[in-house]
Protein backbone atom coordinates (compact mmCIF):
# COMPACT_ATOMS: atom_id res chain seq x y z
CA UNK A 1 0.00 0.00 0.00
CA UNK A 2 2.78 2.40 0.92
CA UNK A 3 4.56 1.48 -2.30
CA UNK A 4 1.46 2.39 -4.26
CA UNK A 5 1.21 5.77 -2.52
CA UNK A 6 4.86 6.40 -3.20
CA UNK A 7 4.33 5.52 -6.84
CA UNK A 8 1.43 7.98 -7.15
CA UNK A 9 3.43 10.77 -5.50
CA UNK A 10 6.41 10.22 -7.80
CA UNK A 11 4.13 10.10 -10.84
CA UNK A 12 2.47 13.38 -9.88
CA UNK A 13 5.86 14.94 -9.30
CA UNK A 14 6.94 13.93 -12.79
CA UNK A 15 3.80 15.44 -14.30
CA UNK A 16 4.32 18.75 -12.50
CA UNK A 17 7.98 18.87 -13.52
CA UNK A 18 7.05 18.18 -17.13
CA UNK A 19 4.47 20.96 -17.15
CA UNK A 20 6.97 23.40 -15.61
CA UNK A 21 9.58 22.63 -18.24
CA UNK A 22 7.17 23.16 -21.09
CA UNK A 23 5.82 26.46 -19.77
CA UNK A 24 7.13 29.72 -21.15
CA UNK A 25 6.93 32.88 -19.06
CA UNK A 26 5.07 35.49 -21.12
CA UNK A 27 6.36 38.40 -19.00
CA UNK A 28 9.93 37.38 -19.68
CA UNK A 29 8.87 36.90 -23.29
CA UNK A 30 7.78 40.54 -23.51
CA UNK A 31 11.13 41.64 -22.05
CA UNK A 32 13.06 39.54 -24.55
CA UNK A 33 10.92 40.65 -27.49
CA UNK A 34 12.51 44.11 -27.87
CA UNK A 35 14.36 43.05 -31.01
CA UNK A 36 11.30 41.29 -32.47
CA UNK A 37 9.17 44.39 -31.92
CA UNK A 38 11.01 46.48 -34.49
CA UNK A 39 9.62 44.28 -37.28
CA UNK A 40 6.59 42.48 -35.77
CA UNK A 41 5.25 45.20 -33.45
CA UNK A 42 4.77 45.05 -29.67
CA UNK A 43 1.99 42.47 -29.72
CA UNK A 44 3.06 40.87 -32.98
CA UNK A 45 0.04 42.30 -34.78
CA UNK A 46 1.73 45.26 -36.47
CA UNK A 47 4.15 44.02 -39.12
CA UNK A 48 6.61 46.51 -40.58
CA UNK A 49 6.23 44.83 -43.97
CA UNK A 50 3.46 42.69 -45.43
CA UNK A 51 5.92 39.87 -45.98
CA UNK A 52 6.57 39.61 -42.21
CA UNK A 53 4.02 37.38 -40.50
CA UNK A 54 1.58 38.43 -37.82
CA UNK A 55 2.41 36.55 -34.61
CA UNK A 56 -0.36 37.77 -32.31
CA UNK A 57 -2.61 34.91 -31.27
CA UNK A 58 -0.61 32.23 -33.10
CA UNK A 59 -0.44 28.81 -31.39
CA UNK A 60 2.32 28.65 -28.80
CA UNK A 61 3.71 25.30 -29.93
CA UNK A 62 3.75 26.39 -33.58
CA UNK A 63 5.73 29.53 -32.69
CA UNK A 64 8.20 27.34 -30.78
CA UNK A 65 8.47 25.02 -33.78
CA UNK A 66 9.04 27.95 -36.18
CA UNK A 67 11.74 29.62 -34.05
CA UNK A 68 13.57 26.34 -33.50
CA UNK A 69 13.39 25.62 -37.24
CA UNK A 70 15.01 28.98 -37.97
CA UNK A 71 17.65 28.35 -35.32
CA UNK A 72 18.41 24.79 -36.35
CA UNK A 73 18.37 25.54 -40.08
CA UNK A 74 15.20 23.68 -41.09
CA UNK A 75 13.67 26.93 -42.23
CA UNK A 76 15.72 29.36 -44.26
CA UNK A 77 15.49 33.09 -43.74
CA UNK A 78 18.68 35.06 -43.32
CA UNK A 79 17.14 37.65 -40.98
CA UNK A 80 15.28 35.22 -38.76
CA UNK A 81 18.18 32.79 -38.60
CA UNK A 82 20.39 35.59 -37.35
CA UNK A 83 18.04 36.39 -34.49
CA UNK A 84 17.06 32.81 -33.62
CA UNK A 85 20.71 31.71 -33.36
CA UNK A 86 21.03 33.68 -30.13
CA UNK A 87 17.98 32.15 -28.47
CA UNK A 88 17.92 29.34 -25.90
CA UNK A 89 15.03 26.89 -25.66
CA UNK A 90 13.78 28.87 -22.65
CA UNK A 91 13.97 32.18 -24.58
CA UNK A 92 11.94 30.60 -27.38
CA UNK A 93 9.33 29.24 -24.96
CA UNK A 94 9.03 32.67 -23.29
CA UNK A 95 8.64 34.55 -26.60
CA UNK A 96 6.07 32.05 -27.85
CA UNK A 97 4.12 32.41 -24.60
CA UNK A 98 3.98 36.21 -25.06
CA UNK A 99 2.80 36.23 -28.68
CA UNK A 100 0.34 33.36 -28.20
CA UNK A 101 -1.41 35.42 -25.50
CA UNK A 102 -2.09 38.37 -27.84
CA UNK A 103 -5.17 38.64 -30.02
CA UNK A 104 -5.42 38.72 -33.78
CA UNK A 105 -5.03 35.49 -35.76
CA UNK A 106 -7.98 33.13 -36.19
CA UNK A 107 -8.69 29.67 -37.54
CA UNK A 108 -10.16 29.59 -41.04
CA UNK A 109 -13.94 29.55 -41.20
CA UNK A 110 -16.14 28.49 -44.08
CA UNK A 111 -19.78 29.35 -43.58
CA UNK B 1 7.11 67.20 -73.19
CA UNK B 2 3.74 65.59 -73.69
CA UNK B 3 5.43 62.25 -74.24
CA UNK B 4 7.24 62.68 -70.95
CA UNK B 5 3.92 63.17 -69.17
CA UNK B 6 2.45 60.06 -70.71
CA UNK B 7 5.54 58.10 -69.75
CA UNK B 8 5.38 59.38 -66.18
CA UNK B 9 1.71 58.47 -65.85
CA UNK B 10 2.39 55.01 -67.20
CA UNK B 11 5.21 54.56 -64.73
CA UNK B 12 2.99 55.67 -61.85
CA UNK B 13 0.28 53.23 -62.80
CA UNK B 14 2.67 50.27 -62.84
CA UNK B 15 3.16 49.63 -59.10
CA UNK B 16 -0.58 49.63 -58.37
CA UNK B 17 -1.18 47.13 -61.15
CA UNK B 18 1.52 44.76 -59.96
CA UNK B 19 0.61 44.99 -56.26
CA UNK B 20 -3.06 44.19 -56.91
CA UNK B 21 -4.12 41.38 -54.61
CA UNK B 22 -6.00 38.25 -55.57
CA UNK B 23 -9.73 37.62 -55.68
CA UNK B 24 -10.97 36.60 -52.20
CA UNK B 25 -14.20 35.06 -53.49
CA UNK B 26 -12.33 32.69 -55.78
CA UNK B 27 -9.80 32.13 -52.99
CA UNK B 28 -12.54 31.05 -50.62
CA UNK B 29 -13.57 28.30 -53.05
CA UNK B 30 -10.03 27.02 -53.65
CA UNK B 31 -9.21 27.19 -49.94
CA UNK B 32 -11.89 24.68 -49.01
CA UNK B 33 -9.13 22.06 -48.75
CA UNK B 34 -7.10 24.27 -46.40
CA UNK B 35 -9.92 24.35 -43.86
CA UNK B 36 -9.60 20.56 -43.45
CA UNK B 37 -6.59 21.30 -41.19
CA UNK B 38 -6.43 25.08 -40.67
CA UNK B 39 -10.15 25.36 -39.95
CA UNK B 40 -10.20 22.92 -37.04
CA UNK B 41 -9.29 24.56 -33.75
CA UNK B 42 -6.22 23.01 -32.06
CA UNK B 43 -5.84 20.38 -34.79
CA UNK B 44 -2.37 18.83 -34.63
CA UNK B 45 0.13 17.59 -37.19
CA UNK B 46 1.05 13.97 -36.70
CA UNK B 47 4.73 14.61 -37.27
CA UNK B 48 6.38 16.87 -36.38
CA UNK B 49 3.75 17.32 -33.70
CA UNK B 50 2.54 20.87 -33.22
CA UNK B 51 -0.76 22.67 -33.61
CA UNK B 52 -1.53 23.63 -37.20
CA UNK B 53 -1.01 27.42 -37.46
CA UNK B 54 -3.86 29.91 -37.57
CA UNK B 55 -4.06 31.71 -40.90
CA UNK B 56 -7.15 33.92 -40.61
CA UNK B 57 -5.99 37.54 -40.62
CA UNK B 58 -2.41 36.69 -41.61
CA UNK B 59 -0.57 39.09 -43.93
CA UNK B 60 -1.12 38.70 -47.67
CA UNK B 61 2.49 38.71 -48.84
CA UNK B 62 3.60 36.34 -46.08
CA UNK B 63 1.01 33.75 -47.22
CA UNK B 64 1.99 34.06 -50.88
CA UNK B 65 5.70 33.80 -50.04
CA UNK B 66 5.13 30.77 -47.81
CA UNK B 67 3.07 28.90 -50.41
CA UNK B 68 5.71 29.59 -53.06
CA UNK B 69 8.46 28.39 -50.72
CA UNK B 70 6.56 25.14 -50.13
CA UNK B 71 6.04 24.72 -53.89
CA UNK B 72 9.72 25.27 -54.67
CA UNK B 73 10.76 22.92 -51.86
CA UNK B 74 12.63 25.66 -50.01
CA UNK B 75 10.28 25.27 -47.06
CA UNK B 76 9.60 21.68 -46.06
CA UNK B 77 6.46 20.04 -44.86
CA UNK B 78 5.13 16.96 -46.70
CA UNK B 79 1.44 17.90 -46.62
CA UNK B 80 2.00 21.58 -47.42
CA UNK B 81 4.45 20.78 -50.23
CA UNK B 82 1.88 18.41 -51.79
CA UNK B 83 -0.85 21.05 -51.53
CA UNK B 84 1.26 23.91 -52.86
CA UNK B 85 2.34 21.82 -55.84
CA UNK B 86 -1.24 21.89 -57.13
CA UNK B 87 -1.52 25.70 -56.93
CA UNK B 88 -0.79 28.34 -59.60
CA UNK B 89 0.47 31.84 -58.74
CA UNK B 90 -3.08 33.12 -59.26
CA UNK B 91 -4.50 30.45 -56.91
CA UNK B 92 -2.02 31.50 -54.22
CA UNK B 93 -2.89 35.19 -54.63
CA UNK B 94 -6.61 34.42 -54.39
CA UNK B 95 -6.22 32.18 -51.33
CA UNK B 96 -4.10 34.79 -49.55
CA UNK B 97 -6.66 37.49 -50.37
CA UNK B 98 -9.33 35.44 -48.62
CA UNK B 99 -7.17 34.72 -45.54
CA UNK B 100 -6.50 38.45 -45.10
CA UNK B 101 -10.21 39.23 -45.19
CA UNK B 102 -11.02 36.90 -42.34
CA UNK B 103 -10.32 39.32 -39.53
CA UNK B 104 -11.03 42.50 -41.42
CA UNK B 105 -14.69 41.53 -41.48
CA UNK B 106 -14.79 40.70 -37.81
CA UNK B 107 -12.83 43.56 -36.28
Amino acid sequence: MIRLQLFVVVLMGMLVADAALAQGDYRRGLEKSQVCQSCHGRTGAESLMDSYPILAGQHEDYLIHALKSYRDGGRNNAVMQGFANDLSDQDIADLAAWYARQERLQDLKID
Amino acid sequence: MRLLWIFTLLLLSLPTASSAQGDPDRGKEIAYTCTGCHGIAFYKNVYPTYTVPKLGGQNYQYIVDSLKAYRSGERRHPTMQAQANTLSDQDMADIAAWFVQLTEEES
